[in-house]
């Protein structure tokens, strides 16, 4: 079988001031159909800018050095022209943000937000659009979805903001999902809702996620596979129970001993 | 006979007054907090967005105006406190903030940073001052050359050291950490509270350690508080409440902490609903459009429940706390 994504020697680089600063160093790895991977490390390590090399939205001041290649769906996006990788974000490739409250249009309503994404991906019937995303709006628990259809999004919470973030991004059911922190600045009981309702939606719709965290707790929670990044490497590759039963570089198990966890002697 | 606490709270009220479009709203922030932390004593308040944790820490540090209650500090009375009784009280009390990024003035070298206070209060003056700075420096883990930097060439963890050595600068006796290791990345987070734990056992520090995380908070603290909605729900000494979580909130904040294990991965059912949702509080108890006990009911909304004692110092605001909840 061949991986739905695979990343070859990719390099990202930003232009400095006195040099360029390498974010993400030479790295590989694949993503299987229909998997949770997790990307794991701290701040600077480069896994944002992975992200973002992906999806083809690094900012202008980034690199990305030839001789790597991000091959999805057999074709390499890094040689894809940009009207034909829009066509593939939103429908085929989609991602979700840290901060919702930054992501989303402040001055359009939540719902044309996400009808947006039917509208651009040829859906002609605007009617029809908006009730896919009345649809989808439910799906993803605003209770009131007609009403909070014609919200703007300082009116919503933060976690109701994420649960549009995910209609919008899975909305035409895409094969992957880049989720970059997307539970990060949620309070600790919003955040398992919104975790447990990207598990849900991943598992109905069959879409692969990449996710990245700097949380292990999460990774632990949700993911089969883990990637941990340090200074733009991946350091250590393993399945996630291996990960945290037998990790092999020593900054996963700095990572490991360093994550905040409830002792409890019950 | 229980030592006096150095800082007792009781019935503390803050109201926040806003005006959009040029209506007056009040928002009740904190609504009848009391606690005591003893000298020595590492108190923990947590809760998520909104609940009065900030609010009630700010309002201990006499900086911003309490709307009701008192509190005493070392038994003298803190709301009494003006001019320069005040000013000299400041130094006994300090704060280090959740964010370096903006808690340090980027125009300012780390030494006039962590010399300023010294230099206020009058503690240092001429080439005392930088003598002291360096040694500061050198006890948060930091070199006495760090002074000349300023906050740009530092990592998060490196400011978050000034931050600290700012406010030990004056030799205070009480810290106020105020969501002080959120910002920062794990490796460094696990460093800069084994660094607090280290100084306040050091010092003979008496902390209140603010946090939104559980789980960072059982290691330092004696005693935690939650916070909802801008009441204590619950309290009580930090192994009573993670061992025997009474009330429905803080189970459900236990059980929001992720597994750190992957083998104990389970179905969870989340907590519904948001806590910073706004709106109108029903009567009662403000917990209740979102509590999961099985035993709830009208009763919960006849009166907001009262902490009452469940063992020795453990006390929770839930008329259920007793009845099984699954």
């Amino acid at each position: 079988m061949t991986p739905l994504l695979s990343v070859e020697n990719l390099r990202v680089t930003y232009a400095g001031r006195d040099a360029d600063r390498i974010a993400v160093d030479d790295i590989s790895f694949t993503v299987e159909p229909g998997e949770i991977v997790a990307l794991v490390g701290e701040s600077g390590s480069g896994k944002t800018a992975t992200g973002l090399a992906i999806m083809g939205i690094l900012s202008p001041n980034a690199r990305v050095a030839p001789g790597g290649a991000i091959r999805f769906e057999g074709r390499d996006l890094l040689a894809t022209p940009e009207k034909e990788l829009r066509d593939l974000r939103g429908r085929r490739i989609s991602m979700v943000f840290q901060e919702p409250a930054a992501a989303l249009n402040p001055v359009m309503r939540v719902g044309d937000q996400v009808a947006e994404v039917a509208l651009v991906h040829g859906e002609r019937d605007r009617h029809a659009a908006r009730s896919r995303a009345v649809e989808m709006l439910v799906r993803v628990g605003l209770a009131d979805a007609e009403r909070q259809y014609r919200s703007y999004p300082h009116e919503l919470s933060g976690g109701m903001r994420q649960r549009v973030m995910l209609a919008i991004a899975l909305l035409l059911k895409p094969a992957l999902v880049i989720a970059d922190e997307p539970t990060s600045a949620l309070d600790v009981t919003v955040q398992a809702q919104v975790l447990s309702l990207l598990l849900d939606l991943q598992r109905e719709s069959q879409t692969a996620v990449l996710f990245i965290t700097h949380d292990l707790g999460v990774v632990a929670e949700t993911c089969s596979r883990a990637l941990v990044m340090r200074a733009g490497a991946i350091v250590e590759a393993a399945s996630v129970d291996d990960l945290f039963h037998a990790p092999k570089h020593p900054y996963t198990r700095d990572l490991l001993a360093a994550m905040p966890r409830i002792v409890s002697s019950r | 006979m229980t030592p006096v606490p150095l800082l007792s709270v009781r019935d503390l009220r803050v109201r926040h007054q806003s005006s959009g479009f040029g209506i007056a709203k009040t928002t009740v922030a904190v609504d009848g907090v009391s606690f005591d932390i003893g000298r020595g004593d590492t108190f923990a308040l947590v809760g998520e967005s909104g609940c009065g944790k900030t609010t009630t820490a700010r309002a201990v540090l006499r900086l911003i105006d309490v709307s009701g209650g008192t509190m005493r500090y070392d038994g003298d009375d803190l709301l009494a406190m003006r001019g320069e009784t005040l000013r000299r009280h400041r130094k006994r009390m300090q704060i280090v903030f959740q964010d370096p990024f903006t808690s340090l003035n980027p125009r300012h070298t780390v030494g006039a940073i962590v010399g300023e206070g010294l230099i206020v209060h009058e503690l240092a003056r001429g080439s005392e001052v930088n003598a002291r700075v360096a040694q500061l420096l050198q006890e948060v883990g930091l070199e006495p050359a760090d002074a000349t930097r300023r906050p740009a060439e530092l990592s998060g963890g490196q400011r978050q050291r000034v931050a600290i050595a700012r406010a030990l600068a004056v030799d205070p006796e009480f810290l106020v950490l105020d969501e002080a290791v959120s910002a920062l990345d794990v490796t460094t987070q696990a460093q800069v509270l084994a660094l607090i734990a280290r100084l306040r056992d050091a010092r003979g520090l008496t902390c209140l350690f603010i946090a939104h995380n559980l789980a960072v908070v059982q290691q330092v603290a004696t005693a935690v508080a939650v916070m909802y909605r801008g009441r204590i729900v619950e309290q009580g000494p930090t192994a009573a409440l993670f061992e025997t979580p009474a009330h429905p909130y803080t189970r459900a904040m236990l059980d929001a902490v992720p597994v750190s294990d992957p083998r104990d991965r389970r179905e969870r059912t989340p907590l519904a609903g948001d806590p910073d949702a706004g709106g109108s509080l029903p009567p009662g108890c403000a917990f209740f459009p979102r509590c999961p006990h099985l035993a709830k009911d009208d009763a919960c909304l006849a009166a907001v429940p009262d902490l009452h004692e469940l063992a020795d110092g453990h006390l929770v605001a839930c008329t259920k706390a007793a009845a099984p909840s699954l």
